[in-house]
């Protein structure tokens, strides 16, 4: 004490990482569904990832709402006459409810098997899907004084994550079949080492910037939150993978499991310190 | 950065036939009596745990030569607020004539957007429970008084400041004392480099009082502890 300390709680606490996980995931099942549509091999994946897109809609919705503090008021931010369009929030609301009715049109059309619409909705929703993680990483980005947020590299992070989580539960749902197997190895080895790039810049970036953007570097790196950001999220979940999925062996079901389930695992830590470390060192201003 | 220079349409520094409020801090005045912060939390039944005026105070120097150095703080009424843009139902907005930052608790939706998007940790989230109101979990900060100064009074942090460390008026009117002050004195504000313009100016606190203080660079886990044991018996 005595050191200019005044705590401050965080604004967003985990329950918006547990949100973006879902967001990812949801995302990425999208355009694995529109994948469908252009690569044969993920044709078993259609409608499975149609469905869980759309269910973990409703999770995440429902996440969000719970998440305010005046969840009843959460049709305000529907309200034309109290939107504010400089807040990405806004149009994120107006994505997520463009999203949810273009999945449900998509989902009829796939019930009645009318190909041609279902194609077409099938690439207006995965277009709307890859709004919700760039908006989640605008949500992040436009805050100025934060370290590691404030960064253009955010949303694109936010994409390559959800494209890793979204194909990594292709796998898991497509377990046993080959041919798409053989596309989301491809799909998680780019996006895995992606991500892991994205990362090495963002932590150089950040360990290279300011005191803020210093201090950050060090509760990223260090104690719990340096486990679970360079070694859960970092190491296990993105090097890892790629190094799994590029060797001679990874074609294998087996070593496509792990990698899935590290995948998985490595993005919602990675969600989780990007969202709260650089809230822990505000709290200390 | 240059006082004159705008660059949102937003910004009323400087503009002709508007008031522009804001306050000066002389920080050599200030004795760290909390004085201010009672008075605040007088004004508007602040809950415990959460303050809209607080008073974080450094003990700078060695023994013998030390002293404590005090920083009121409080919302600084920024020009081109990251709160005003970040929040999706304009629950917050600027009053063109004056600059006031104001905060609509009927429209809050309680996103906590505003509250990330703040440098200066202004904001807080009122707590489920209180006593005399029934404005509850929604999203509050200081309003430089807004009720006071359009019945021509000052803050009440103003009003009840015993050193006359806290200054308030138009800085707008080159006749008044803030105009006065910012112009004769050297003045600092609290994180300029992040373009808010914000508008509380600080006579003397140098750069040692406005940084991150040394306790940023302890482990997080440290901090947890303290941090719950500070707010063991602030149970809101």
């Amino acid at each position: 004490m005595g050191d200019y300390v005044w705590f401050h709680d965080v604004s967003w606490h985990a329950s918006y990482a547990v949100y973006f996980f879902v967001i990812g995931i949801l995302a990425g099942l999208s355009f694995m569904s529109y994948g469908s549509w252009i690569t044969p091999a993920l044709r078993p994946l259609r409608e499975k990832a149609a469905y869980g897109s759309l269910g973990l809609l409703a999770l995440g919705g429902l996440l969000l709402i719970a998440d305010l503090s005046q969840p009843l008021r959460f049709l305000n931010i529907l309200n034309p006459a109290y939107l504010n369009f400089t807040s990405p929030l806004a149009w994120g609301a107006l994505n997520i409810l463009a999203f949810g009715v273009a999945s449900v049109m998509y989902i009829m059309a796939l019930q009645k098997g009318d190909e041609a619409r279902g194609r077409l909705l099938a690439l207006v929703t995965a277009l709307l899907a890859l709004g919700l993680p760039v908006y989640t990483g605008f949500d992040l980005t436009v805050h100025q004084s934060r370290p590691v947020w404030n960064s253009p590299i955010i949303p694109v992070l936010f994409v390559a994550m959800a494209i890793a989580s979204g194909s990594a539960v292709g796998s898991l749902l497509a377990m046993g079949n080959e041919e798409a197997q053989k596309v989301l190895r491809q799909y998680m080895l780019w996006s895995a080492g992606a991500v892991a790039v994205m990362l090495v810049s963002v932590m150089g970036t950040t360990n290279y910037g300011g005191s803020a953007s210093e201090l950050t570097f060090m509760i990223m790196t260090t104690g719990t939150m340096g486990l679970l950001f360079v070694g859960v999220g970092f190491l296990a979940g993105s090097v890892a993978p790629a190094v799994l999925l590029f060797a001679p062996m990874g074609k294998s079901q087996g070593v496509l499991m792990i990698s899935a389930v590290l995948i998985l695992v490595g993005g919602a830590a990675l969600r989780y310190v990007l969202l709260m470390a650089p809230q822990q060192l505000q709290t200390l201003f | 950065m240059s006082e004159e220079l705008r660059v949102s349409p937003i910004e009323t520094r400087g503009v002709a036939g508007k008031r522009r409020f804001a306050m000066v801090v002389d920080t050599r005045r200030c004795i760290g009596c909390m004085a201010c912060q009672v008075a605040c939390k007088a004004e508007y039944d602040t809950p415990l745990g959460v303050n809209r005026t607080w008073v974080p105070y450094k003990v700078v120097g060695k023994y013998p030569n030390v002293k404590k150095q005090f920083l009121p703080r409080l919302c600084n009424h920024c020009d081109d607020a990251p709160c005003v843009r970040n929040c999706p139902v304009e629950a917050t907005f600027k009053v063109e004539d004056g600059g006031f930052i104001l905060q609509r608790y009927e429209r809050c939706i309680g996103c906590r957007s505003c509250m990330a998007a703040c440098p200066y940790n202004a904001r807080f989230m009122l707590p489920s429970h209180r006593t005399y109101t029934p404005i509850t979990n929604v999203v509050d900060k200081c309003t430089f008084c807004f009720h006071r100064v359009t019945q021509n009074l000052v803050p009440a942090c103003v009003q009840t400041c015993i050193g006359r460390s806290r200054v308030f008026g138009d800085i707008n009117d080159p006749n008044s004392e803030v105009s006065y002050l910012v112009a004769k004195n050297a003045t600092q504000v609290l994180r300029p480099e992040e373009g808010t313009k914000p508008h509380v100016f600080y006579i003397g606190a140098d750069r040692n009082a406005t940084e991150f203080g040394r306790d940023a660079y302890r482990q997080p886990e440290v901090m947890e502890l303290e941090r719950s044991a500070f707010k063991r018996n602030f149970k809101i």
